[in-house]
């Protein structure tokens, strides 16, 4: 159905090529799933096949076997990563026929094709709503309609389930299985394979812009950690280490304490309800639940950045009411580090938050140093933020909010993006804080961690509570 | 858990919990041309800025109210859509006391604040009551459609920038960046402001646009000097509650093919398309 004979690809002004002498096939009906380490050419060559790459150099050939018959058909459809920057319209129906639309089929035919798609997807009846009020998932599914409208012969996907919890990645499979058996062609860029096992037929492996292995194997080494390989542990206090340093009453008190904890926004209704919670002093929590289930608005109260509207919290040793600034107590990890930085170089971007706190220079340099040492980006130091790739971004950003030595580090959904080999690492960093600096780490996060005997505790959020 | 049920029932009713986003119900104003509506827009807004009377004001807040409300709009919209303008109603009121005294001040200050939230109102049922395909045909005799899509585009992406813009600013306020309510009134801090803040915002709002773009070639934007328009609150009509995510469910699975036909399949959605073009 696609035939891709020796592509190679460029970016202008690059030394280097992208793509290196790629060559694949996918036949009618098949799933194919490419993988590798971050930057490996893997979202390139998606938009190379769906001749999104106007500068460079691209040689090669990339060819439908059966070219559409009708002029109003799209060949090879893409859908993008990230499903919020591919929505234009306001409603469902409107932005499946966004495509037809540009096609100029006709109007008449449109609400047919725009009928098949929302089937396709399973979202029947979504017609007149709001993207707004949909969930994640719903919101991926939807851009997968728009590009079926168009009729492609191949659907490609970039790294579909980034955004998605355990169960929109169960449904989007679904989703694609019945995709696959109505004899479209599908080619998955992913970091995550384990949801895709059953439906994919061949695993592609790439690696620095080549094809370094095509198997129907399942290629365990990119693959996280089995599930069940082991059982998340119950709360272990032996062995958490010996604190030093401080009183002997602080490191015995929580470090975060939350006592029946409601919030509401309005229009919205209870997103928190009644929560109760008591973390130690250097523990690492893994807060695991469904996309909206409430974890980022108990990250915010935690945070002091939302009040809650009744219940009590304390952290680090301040009672936390309304807004209130735990700056230099609490660090916030964003899931995009993008939204973090914003100075001329990475040591400027870990000093911003030391010299805010009037630390002497010579304190603010050691400590600029040791951050930088803790979080693998010393060589990053006079380098822009905005300029690096997103895992060295990560890293600096960690940087930036662990250099004031924050009691509580909170991260949400810090490992989307990442592929296993940064997930790992990023996982051996927030590790070492507990050693280094006694820093209580909270990761939010609906995936299963890289290392599932990482955490202390696993908390599961679960409509607003705590299970 | 009754309450629970019926308050997420009525919240994925309702349109957007952001103001100026499209409400998709059928009413007489959604039925109107683009073209019309910005005729009556145009006259409301300027009626605005003209009434200088207590009766000439009210009779303008009338009839933004008989638009506003004919439009099947609700209160929780106005309250979405106006928040803003009533905090500068507030302010200008507040303002005009001060310089002339009360009530000497109330009057002129109520006046001018409430002219400025009229002139504004007409926007609003615009955003509100027009799709971007419904947006684009009105336009395109004026306009590139490629231009008129950018504009009416943009507002899709205000809650987009909304959610980001309060994500970036409590992850900052935690690195010490002074970007709370009192911060802003001082002059000093608003470097942080543009520095902090507004940079990761603008670096996210190019990345947006950049895949945006990408997403829209991806989809034949731009492919071909015309389009046609498809009108979808006009094609089907189901209502929010009514919809279901059959994910969650086993399907019956077709098959045939991508391009098979599948005419003889019995519709599962609601409503027909009598209404096209």
């Amino acid at each position: 159905m696609l035939r891709v004979s020796s592509l190679s690809y460029t970016y202008p002004g690059e030394a280097g090529p992208a793509l290196s002498d790629v060559s694949l096939e996918v036949r009618a009906g098949e799933c194919l799933c490419i993988t590798g380490h971050s930057g490996c050419g893997k979202t390139t060559l998606l938009l190379a096949l769906k001749g999104l790459l106007h500068e460079g150099t691209l040689t090669g050939e990339a060819a439908i076997d059966a070219p559409p018959e009708e002029l109003d058909s799209d060949g090879v459809g893409l859908v993008f990563q990230n499903a919020e920057t591919q929505i234009f319209c306001s409603t469902v129906a409107e932005e499946v026929a966004f495509g037809p639309e540009n096609l100029c089929v006709p109007p008449g035919g449109i609400g047919e094709r725009v009928r098949r798609a929302l089937e396709d997807v399973r979202l029947t009846g979504f017609w007149n709503r709001n993207v707004e009020r949909l969930s994640a998932g719903q919101k991926h599914r939807l851009a997968i309609a728009s590009v079926l409208a168009m009729r492609p012969r191949v659907l490609l996907l970039d790294e579909p389930t980034s955004q998605l919890d355990g169960i929109g990645k169960a449904q989007l499979v679904t989703v694609l299985k019945a995709l696959k058996e109505q004899g479209y062609g599908l080619v998955v860029v992913e970091h995550d394979l384990e949801p895709f096992r059953g439906l994919v037929d061949r695993w592609v492996v790439m690696e620095e812009g080549r094809i370094r292995a095509v198997s129907d194997r399942f290629p365990a080494e990119y693959a996280t950690e089995a599930p069940g390989s082991s059982t998340p542990p119950a709360l272990r206090p032996s062995t958490l280490p010996p604190l030093g340093g401080g009183h002997a009453q602080d490191e015995l008190s929580p470090v975060i304490a939350l006592g029946d904890v409601r919030l509401s926004y309005p229009g919205v209704g209870e997103v928190l309800r009644g929560v109760e919670l008591s973390v130690s002093r250097g523990e690492r929590i893994h807060l695991h639940g469904r996309n909206g289930a409430g974890k980022s608005s108990l990250l915010a109260c935690v945070a002091g950045a939302v009040g809650c509207d009744s219940g009590s919290i304390r952290v680090a040793g301040i009672e936390v009411t309304g807004r209130t600034s735990l700056f230099g107590k609490v660090g916030y990890l964003l899931q995009n580090p993008q939204r973090q930085l914003f100075e001329s170089t990475v040591e400027e971007e870990v000093a911003f938050s030391l010299r805010r706190l009037r630390l002497p220079a010579p304190e603010v340099h050691r400590r600029v140093e040791e951050a930088l040492d803790t979080c693998e980006a010393a060589k990053l130091a006079d380098r822009l933020p905005l300029s690096l790739s997103f895992g060295e971004q990560h890293r600096v950003a960690l940087a930036s909010v662990i250099a004031p030595r924050p009691e509580v580090l909170l991260l949400d959904e810090p490992f989307s993006g990442l592929d296993l080999r940064q997930r790992r690492r990023l996982l051996a960093i927030l590790g070492s804080l507990r050693e280094r600096q006694a820093t209580t780490v909270v990761i939010a996060s609906h995936d299963p961690l890289p290392r599932r005997g990482w955490p202390d505790r696993v908390l599961t959020m679960e409509d607003g509570t705590l299970a | 858990m009754l309450d629970v049920e019926a308050s997420a029932r009525r919240r994925r009713a309702r349109a957007s919990d952001y103001g100026c986003q499209f409400r998709a119900v059928d009413s007489p104003i959604h039925r109107l041309g683009a073209g019309s509506k910005l005729a009556i827009g145009t006259s409301l807004s300027a009626a605005a800025v003209l009434a200088h009377e207590p009766w000439s004001l009210g009779a303008v807040l009338a009839l933004n109210g008989a638009y506003y409300f004919g439009a099947r709009l609700t209160l929780s919209d106005l309250w979405r859509d106006t928040r803003y303008l009533l905090v500068q109603m507030g302010i200008v009121v507040l303002l005009h006391g001060a310089r002339f005294g009360v009530p000497e001040g109330l009057w002129p200050g109520l006046r001018i604040a409430l002219q400025i939230a009229l002139f504004f109102v007409p926007g609003v049922v615009f955003l509100r009551t027009t799709q971007a395909s419904q947006m684009m045909r009105g336009l395109r005799k004026v306009l590139p459609y490629r231009l008129s899509f950018l504009v009416f585009t943009s507002f899709r992406f205000v809650p987009l920038f909304a959610r980001e813009l309060r994500q970036i600013a409590m992850a900052q306020r935690l690195r010490g960046a002074r970007l709370g309510a009192r911060d802003l009134l001082d002059p000093r801090s608003w470097r942080d402001a543009f520095h902090c803040l507004m940079i990761p915002l603008l670096v996210r709002a190019l990345k947006a646009a950049d895949e945006a773009a990408l997403s829209a070639e991806g989809r034949g934007f731009g492919v071909r000097p015309e389009r046609t328009y498809f009108d979808a609150l006009l094609a089907a009509n189901v209502p929010p509650g009514e919809a279901r995510d059959e994910a969650v469910r086993p399907a019956p699975i077709r098959r045939g093919g991508p391009g098979a036909s599948r005419a003889s399949e019995p519709a599962v959605a609601r409503g027909g398309v009598a209404g096209e073009e």
